[in-house]
């Protein structure tokens, strides 16, 4: 039942899980709502000023909608101790302890008791004024974003941009809302900033943009100067405007500036890591090419990889966890290389986890001429060329699903051919220890190889013939 | 190492005993490609008193068989021991030559 949204608990109650699609979209729409209120109330208040239908009605759909969201937060599980608390139970008493008084009084129709009534306060209907209470809803946004920032795996910091954009664009609105209104409550006298600016017989988009762009300007601390402050109250307004400005201001600088960082901290920590690493290598006066090659590498994994090598990210992870990781990040390799497709599972479980990832750039040896044998390696993507005598001759190529270096190690001699990366190439490497260990944990592993090894006989007879031993 | 051989049935049955080295392979190349200069054109080795083998040997092998071939021949092996058959299974030799279990078998329908 989690994919549709409900589970059915030991009481029969209905508990909505986090992660189900109905707790995503109707997050959305709740985060939605909040922010037409923010905007709907403000603007009736300070523009509108009189009770219309459409209005009304579309304050009132949303009041529907917060009660309905009530009854949603009264079975949306919830994170504690890093566990689901699915408690019908539990989950109702923590949503009565926090938020359900705020979401509450944000529902309650007060203005319907004044819709009829002529009762106004500087010129606006009481009816109106009444409709603030529901501004509370702005918590249930910060509840969202909160619940959002723990439980999606997205970079946080485009989540805080987009919270950051939306509580500035409130704000200037709510200000120029705010610098109408101080007008508006005086009753526009001659000297009144929307009289000397000459708006208050402007029909009300117009007076809308004028009281938004003061926001801005003032907040932004731009300050053109084009609309002045000029009675008691506007004066204590500006300089209301003008902390909150200041403060804004800090505010946001400080926050894209930590944002950029985190988004892209990886990057910047990966980056400088590499660049150390160059930075040595022409310290050390390390031939160009292999700066390059290296370099190369650098790029290769970002791109791929986008900077968490494998093999590091995997020593973090407990077994059971990282043989689900290595398992996805092999399923290619498993599909393609017979060793795996035909063992048992115990068998290619036991593979997966002793398998060591490698990423080759182009010119990258693998295994040299005159080596011992370490182990055996899995081609997973790329191509790689076998050579003899230096490099001087060439005897094939291995691709994806190929292995080799299995011959020098059963007959313990050391290799008699070299293997280098001719394009990017991610192989995995099996220890010789891991290899001798399989061989006798499992005595399917050589029933396997032998089933396996008719794929490989015509290159293997070639090479061998050629006196080249992998 | 020591090599033997005799012919059963118009098969020229060759026994190696010790190791089938890069010391030993020359011998055992010469000796079978005296056979096959000699028309012989079926070929059994007997790999039962042979304790390991090499590339070298490997190669002997296959050079061997390669010859047999080409004068429309044929060469089996038969009686490895387990290290020998363990390395003929895993690095895929054992798909390559026709394997018997014993002399017996490797001879029933050559």
């Amino acid at each position: 039942m989690t994919g549709a949204g409900a589970r059915t608990s030991s009481q029969g109650a209905r508990l909505l899980r986090e992660r189900s699609t109905f707790r995503v979209v109707w997050d959305l729409v709740i985060v939605a709502a909040v922010v037409l209120t923010g905007i709907l109330i403000p603007l009736q208040i300070a523009f509108i000023r009189e009770v219309q239908w459409g209005g009304s009605l579309l304050v009132y759909l949303l009041d529907v909608v917060f009660l309905v969201d009530i009854a949603v937060s009264f079975r949306a599980s919830y994170r504690a101790g890093g566990a689901e608390v699915t408690d019908p139970a539990a989950v109702a008493r923590r949503y009565r302890r926090s938020g359900f008084t705020a979401d509450l009084l944000g529902v309650i129709p007060l203005d319907a008791l004044f819709l009829a009534s002529s009762a106004a306060v500087g010129g606006v209907p009481l009816a109106l004024l009444l409709r603030a209470t529901r501004l509370l809803r702005l918590q249930r946004l910060l509840r969202s974003f909160r619940r959002w920032e723990r439980l999606h795996n997205t970079n946080t910091g485009y989540l805080r941009i987009t919270k950051l954009v939306i509580g500035i664009f409130l704000l200037i609105h709510w200000i120029g809302c705010g610098w109408f209104l101080v007008a508006v409550l005086e009753g526009f006298p001659e000297n009144s900033w929307a009289v000397v600016a000459g708006i208050d017989g402007l029909d009300r988009g117009s007076q809308y943009l004028r009281s938004l762009y003061w926001g801005f300007v003032t907040t932004t601390t731009v300050g053109f100067g084009d609309i002045v402050p000029a009675r008691n109250a506007e004066y204590a307004f500006t300089i209301l405007v003008m902390v909150l400005g200041a403060s804004m201001y800090a505010l946001i600088i400080g926050s894209i500036a930590s944002l950029v960082s985190s988004i892209d901290a990886a990057k910047a920590a990966f980056w400088d890591r590499a660049d150390g690493v160059s930075q040595y290598l022409r310290t050390r006066a390390v031939p160009e090419s292999l700066q390059r090659q290296i370099r190369d590498y650098y790029e290769y994994i970002w791109e791929r990889y986008r900077g968490s090598s494998t093999q590091q990210f995997l020593r973090d992870l407990p077994d059971p966890i990282r043989l689900e990781v290595v398992f996805h990040l092999t399923r290619e390799l498993i599909e393609k290389v017979p060793l795996f497709r035909q063992a048992e599972p115990a068998l290619r479980n036991a593979l997966l986890m002793s398998l060591q990832p490698l990423v080759l750039v182009p010119g990258t040896f693998v295994v040299r001429e005159g080596e011992l044998a370490t182990g055996v390696y899995f081609v997973s993507s790329g191509e790689l060329a076998i050579t003899t005598e230096g490099g001087e001759r060439h005897l094939g190529h291995l691709k994806a699903g190929d292995y080799f270096g299995d011959l020098s190690l059963l007959l313990g001699e050391r290799r008699t051919g070299s293997v280098h990366a001719e394009t990017h190439s991610d192989i995995f490497f099996l220890p010789s220890a891991d290899f001798e260990r399989l061989r006798s944990a499992y005595p399917e592993f050589r029933k396997v190889l032998r089933e396996i090894a008719s794929a490989k006989s015509e290159k293997l007879e070639d090479l061998v013939a050629a006196g080249c031993i992998l | 190492m020591k090599i033997s051989h005799d012919e059963r049935d118009g098969v020229a049955v060759i026994r190696f005993e010790g190791n089938l080295d890069t010391n030993t392979a020359p011998e055992a190349q010469d000796t079978l490609d005296g056979l096959v200069a000699g028309g012989t054109t079926k070929v059994l080795v007997d790999f039962g008193a042979l304790d390991y083998i090499s590339s070298a040997g490997l190669r002997v092998l296959l050079a061997t068989a390669k010859k047999l071939r080409g004068s429309g021949g044929n060469l089996r092996l038969c009686s490895l021991n387990e290290t020998v058959a363990e390395v003929f299974e895993i690095s895929g030799f054992s798909t390559i030559f026709a394997v018997f279990p014993s002399e017996a078998e490797a001879l029933e329908g050559f």
